[in-house]
């Protein structure tokens, strides 16, 4: 049966037929939970992204509820970003922002003071960016740089600069070797702020 | 007919995969990971357990289909196979490990590239038993991950002066100038090489000398 020119097709379909059924199936028993991871990671990079000295060591169910707890999650009444607060006072409005990296998409959140010009943090919760090169946007030091900074004016509300220029206070240090990470991190953070910005405005001079 | 093979026990095929053909500083294989997860010992462990884990058990379903699988296409159904492990590996971090696939990033999807698994999948499983082909594949991880592991122990307590994340007298402390290249590439780099050095040197009078 080996011989017959029929063979490797039908046998060919069989190994394809069968694992991917079984992975559809893997894929639908766990599909419910790596959503819910997905949102707990973005829940914790907002409340780092807020608070980043005091970020929450909490896991799982526990972070979800402090998140619920703490930020004010109707994004429409705020131009699109999650707002910290306390009481009745807005401490923080924490922006999010996604798009296409140089591998894949980068998720991350940047948040900002209640004067909309104060930089309090920055946090990536997802890329796939090259190891040690473009991955460097996720580390601690990367997000640090960002606290502090105030937005610019205009289209550019923060600057990327290469290593050894001298930093002003719209300015971080963009990743050594990870220039076009860089590059596309810059566009989709400042088109993310700008956005926000716009529509803060036409929220406010809307009838 | 071709020549009687000599027949793989149990300990030749493990004592191989450990030592005498070790994939990582004999046959210089799977390299690609050595050098980029290597520099936490965690990540380098979650790494080695689920190449060993895929190796096995791609090298006993080989060897399982071995007598059915037309020749000529011989080279997809491993891959598909491979891809088949290394997707539910992929799956299973994402959902009950989501920290430590974010860490390793996509290199859990690159194990399905490691040669190590093509190799042993080739090189054995296709001409030997699936028990014997389980315990090739389970042995080429071993060996795999025996040196990564050395390479990250090294690594992470030279670049960071922390073992699983721990912090260890004297190298966590002020008197010790935390080499920042240990955690860069570059070290990974210098850290192969030492690692094959050391290693090939140890094992260079059963070594055979070229004619």
């Amino acid at each position: 049966m080996k011989d017959k020119a029929w063979y490797p097709v039908l046998f060919m379909f069989l190994v394809t037929a069968i694992p991917t059924a079984l992975l559809i199936g893997l894929s639908q028993y766990t599909r419910a939970r790596i959503q819910a991871n997905t949102q707990i990671s973005f829940e914790k990079a907002v409340l780092c992204a807020v608070a980043p000295d005091s970020a929450p060591t909490l896991r799982g169910m526990a972070l979800h509820q402090r998140f619920l707890a703490v930020i004010n999650t109707n994004i429409s009444a705020a131009a699109g970003a999650y707002r910290l607060m306390d009481g009745a006072t807005v401490k923080a409005y924490a922006i999010p922002f996604a798009g296409k990296g140089f591998w894949a998409t980068i998720k991350g959140v940047i948040a900002i003071a209640p004067d909309k010009t104060t930089v309090l943090g920055f946090q990536i919760y997802e890329q796939s960016e090259t190891p040690g090169l473009g991955a460097e946007i996720a580390q601690p030091w990367f997000g640090k740089q960002f606290q502090g900074k105030t937005l610019a004016a205009g289209v550019a509300p923060i600057i990327f600069r290469r290593k050894g220029e001298p930093l002003g206070p719209h300015d971080v240090e963009a990743v050594t070797g990870g220039t076009q990470t860089s590059v596309r991190l810059e566009r989709l953070l400042n088109d993310a702020v700008a956005t926000w910005r716009a529509a803060l405005i036409n929220a406010r001079t809307a009838p | 007919m071709s020549p009687a093979q000599p027949k793989s026990t149990a300990r030749s095929v493990t004592l191989d995969a450990l030592w005498y053909s070790n994939p990582i500083f004999r046959q210089i294989l799977g390299i690609c990971s050595t050098l980029a997860v290597t520099n936490l010992v965690l990540n380098t462990l979650v790494m080695c357990v689920a190449l060993t884990i895929v190796t096995g058990l791609s090298s006993w379903t080989v060897s399982l289909l071995r007598n059915a699988m037309p020749r000529n296409i011989r080279m997809m159904v491993e891959t598909l196979i491979m891809a088949f492990y290394v997707i539910i590996v992929d799956i299973a971090l994402r959902a009950y490990w989501p920290e430590m696939s974010r860490n390793l990033g996509p290199f859990v999807g690159l194990i399905i590239t490691n040669c190590i698994l093509m190799g042993r999948s080739e090189a054995f499983a296709i001409s030997n038993p699936p028990g014997i082909s389980l315990l090739d594949g389970l042995a080429s991880g071993a060996g795999y991950s025996a040196v990564l592991l050395l390479i990250s122990i090294v690594r992470e307590l030279l670049g960071m002066g922390t073992l699983l994340g721990m912090p260890i007298p004297f190298f966590a402390g002020p008197h010790w100038d935390k080499w920042v290249i240990m955690v860069m590439p570059p070290g990974a780099f210098f850290m192969l090489a030492v690692a094959i050095w050391i290693l090939r040197s140890l094992g260079s009078a059963t070594e055979e000398k070229p004619s």
